[in-house]
């Protein structure tokens, strides 16, 4: 059966459109493109603001690698986006305060020189109405604490830039909250991190605890006023990485109104991958840091390397194929288990490895397909492309709200 | 305690009811105060009034000041990653304030938002950020304080930046390098004013060739009165007049008074001395630094040491700018609590002696409402239609 699907998918990667071809005079494509392109749909966690640092791209125009531009983002329906602000999580201190400054300047930068196309969104409403004008809603996401340099002040100043959420680790702790992918060193948050998850309530900053171990995700649980969200994980009952959540943890993250994010990356979404990559270089974390140090501080050549390490050893036989219908086994899994509330896309895009037919944001729209044929409602269809995010940033919003009246 | 018992030496009756009239229903603007730093320190309530130091909401109330420029400064020997961390500590620390004090502050980033204020009873809070090495050589630093709603940046303070030559430094770049260009036509961009104190001659003369927007002095005096190089010769004074620019007078009397100066050049041990006893004082304290430097330096004039300046040197430097650039061309930096101030303004409640001085002095209302505050108002829109027209051009 398998090169029969990869060929496939070859073919679809060759002509993207044919699948629109093929499905014309097919209802359910035909609604499900509908559907699609009048939907709002949301990303939440993209890596391309790396892709801004190099001379050789320009988000304006078609781009033969990589996941995102604008030219594709509108071919794929894709019309909100978190850009992610990144850098190694063991950068910290000052030197990581100014990267992540120059980061969500670039994303600034590109959203003024791009301003017929985006429009800089920081609240729910502000996307809805850049929808109604045609325009792609750009955000900001800060993934991983140890950019605020340990300091709560600092992280106002990102909220005063547009920063609408902020994953509390990366792959290593940070000063105040544990990763899943390190050694426990704090039982989760310190109590500073708790009181940063309250200021991140305060100032209307989504809590985001992808990555974050599963202690530090309890606390943030208990601690936050408002929802929080997985910007970018999957499940762990489908694929058993500690990066994913345990069926527990997504029905507690429900229980409290949030939101999972499904995220495409091979690794966590397939457990023949993710083993299989685990016995070729360790892991994710392991081979990061092996490329790392090839690519010196060049995040744009990791990503390549990462892109081009992993498709020559599948094309070796030495990583299996992972097809991205996975992607909607997670979705259905999550929606199965808390129901079609809570579960939304956070690809990883550009800096993820995509499985096999989500080659980048131009698919997109067969996830719509595949959950309408699965017998998803357009209502709830809608809501995972987009409308359970909205929601949650709105609680985030009035929870502010309240708390900053409170105040005074 | 010093200051409040100095404060009785020049009472409101003094001001004639014109000059309150006058005063109370213009925009008074000050484009440089040092309070920021007493902000890091938890125990200072910017809306108590204070004992010490010459800013807070009931002072600034009493003294009819409806605009303040909050200065962000570290030393000009902090530079890269931990400055422009620290600078935003002070930006948050401003935004803090406002969101603290709702009903009597609100945040400014345009000369409209300044009158909107002032429409409102509110005081309009603004932000400068006091000496280039705090971008840390990166434009996406500049433009994220530009976005947390800074409106001027001094090129330098009184070290050289890396890429622009400071008055009070050995000049190491002859005035601005390609790159300190690059930094004026980026403030020219996102519509910050470019500030000219603290910088030297040569650094002054490249800004003006450079920058598409007046620029100004936020807090400079006139060199033909007191040879300092903080201060602006004549021909500089008229040459940033030409462009359109504003210098605001500094009341520190250092740069103030020839004598003043004289007499600390005359014992250098003496500034040692304040200096060593300020650090045991305040440790490193900025706030508390800035404060009791004022009281010790206080306490020399009343032993006699120093020469005792008073506060009508202010006026002396406004109209000898008048006389050499206009009236157009001339307002307020005071360096309020980070300076030496002169006897009888000793806090922002003495303000209104301005007005009533240069009402004495046979200046019309126009021109008075110029020096304190429309000046300052006209170079701000006219730095916003620039940044208007670059934008729109890209």
């Amino acid at each position: 059966m398998r090169p029969v699907r990869v060929s496939l998918f070859a073919c679809l990667l060759v002509a993207g459109f044919l699948l629109t071809q093929v499905a014309t005079g097919d209802d359910i494509a035909d609604r499900a493109k509908k559907l699609h392109f009048s939907s709002i749909v949301l990303d939440t966690h993209d890596d391309t603001t790396q892709r801004f640092f190099s001379k050789s791209f320009d988000i304006g125009k078609r781009n033969p690698d990589g996941h995102i531009d604008i030219p594709r983002m509108r071919e794929g329906g894709m019309n909100a986006i978190f850009f992610s602000i990144w850098i190694d999580g063991r950068i910290m201190g000052p030197p990581a305060v100014q990267k992540a400054l120059d980061q969500i300047d670039a994303v600034h930068e590109n959203v003024i020189k791009y301003s017929k196309d985006f429009a800089f969104c920081r609240t729910a409403e502000e996307v809805r109405r850049a929808h109604a004008q045609g325009k792609i809603a750009a955000l900001i996401g800060v993934e991983g604490g140890h950019m605020i340099g340990n300091d709560i002040r600092v992280l106002r100043m990102f909220g005063d830039l547009g920063v609408r959420y902020m994953t509390l680790s990366h792959f290593y702790n940070d000063e105040w909250a544990d990763s899943s992918t390190d050694k426990p060193a704090h039982n989760g948050l310190t109590d500073y991190g708790k009181d940063i998850v309250r200021e991140m309530n305060r100032q209307g900053i989504m809590v985001d605890i992808s990555h974050v171990s599963d202690k530090t995700f309890y606390d943030a649980l208990e601690v936050s006023k408002a929802p929080l969200i997985a910007s970018h994980s999957s499940c762990r009952a489908l694929c058993n990485h500690p990066r994913d959540m345990s069926d527990d943890m997504i029905k507690a993250l429900a229980a409290k109104g949030g939101v999972i994010q499904i995220n495409y990356e091979k690794s966590f979404i397939d457990q023949n991958y993710k083993d299989a990559e685990e016995k070729l270089a360790g892991g994710v974390v392991e081979m990061m840091d092996k490329l790392k140090k090839e690519c010196g501080d060049n995040d744009e050549c990791l990503n390549k390397k990462m892109t081009e390490m992993t498709e020559k050893a599948t094309a070796e036989g030495k990583l299996p194929h992972v097809s991205w219908v996975r992607i909607v086994d997670h979705i259905d899994h999550a929606v199965k288990l808390v129901g079609a509330d809570h579960v939304g896309l956070g690809s990883d895009f550009d800096g993820a490895n995509m499985p096999e037919g989500m080659d980048d944001c131009t698919h997109l729209p067969q996830i719509t397909e595949a959950l309408m044929r699965k017998g998803y409602s357009d209502d709830d269809i809608r809501k995972i492309l987009g409308g359970n995010i909205l929601r949650v940033m709105e609680q985030n919003e009035k929870v502010s709200r309240e708390m900053q009246a409170a105040a005074h | 305690m010093l200051a409040v018992t100095m404060a009785g030496a020049t009472t409101a009756d003094e001001i004639s009811e014109r000059a309150k009239r006058l005063h109370f229903s213009s925009l008074v603007i000050d484009t440089h105060d040092d309070t920021t730093q007493r902000f890091l320190d938890r125990s200072f309530d910017l809306g108590a009034r204070n004992p010490l130091g010459s800013i807070d909401i009931p002072r600034m109330k009493e003294g009819g000041l409806g605009a303040i420029f909050f200065s962000i400064w570290i030393p000009s020997k902090i530079t890269g990653p931990e400055a422009l961390k620290r600078a935003l500590l002070q930006i948050d620390a401003v935004h803090e304030q406002v969101r603290t004090h709702p009903a009597d502050l609100v945040l400014a980033t345009t000369a409209d938002g300044i009158r909107d204020a002032h429409k409102q009873g509110k005081i309009a809070a603004l932000i400068g950020v006091e000496g280039g090495h705090m971008i840390a050589s990166d434009l996406g630093v500049l433009r994220s304080y530009a976005a947390l709603g800074a409106r001027y940046m001094t090129l330098t303070h009184s070290g050289n930046a890396e890429w622009a030559d400071s008055s009070t430094d050995k000049a190491a770049h002859n005035g601005l390098t390609p790159f300190g260009k690059d930094v004026v036509r980026e403030m020219n961009r996102l519509g910050m004013i470019v500030d000219i104190s603290h910088v030297s001659d040569k650094t002054f003369a490249d800004v003006l060739e450079v920058s598409k927007a007046p620029v100004f002095a936020s807090h400079s005096n006139c060199r033909a009165i007191c040879d300092a190089p903080r201060n602006m010769t004549d021909a500089m004074i008229k040459a940033l007049a030409a462009k359109g620019g504003v210098i605001q007078i500094n009341y520190h009397v250092g740069f103030l008074s020839q004598e003043f100066r004289n007499a600390e050049k005359a014992h250098p041990e003496w500034d040692k001395a304040i200096a060593l006893e300020v650090k045991k004082r305040c440790g490193d304290n900025e706030g508390c630094t800035l404060i009791e430097g004022d009281r010790i330096t206080r306490e020399y004039v009343l032993r006699g040491d120093l020469p005792r300046v008073e506060w009508t040197k202010i006026i002396e430097h406004i109209d000898h700018a008048v006389k050499v650039a206009g009236i157009a061309h001339v307002g307020l930096g005071s360096d309020f609590d980070g300076a030496n101030m002169p006897f009888g303004m000793e806090d922002a409640s003495k303000l209104p002696q301005i007005t009533n001085a240069l009402l004495e002095k046979g200046y019309s209302e126009d021109d008075v409402k110029k020096i304190l505050g429309e000046n300052t108002l006209r170079v701000m829109a006219e730095v916003e239609r620039v940044s208007r027209e670059l934008n729109t051009a890209r």
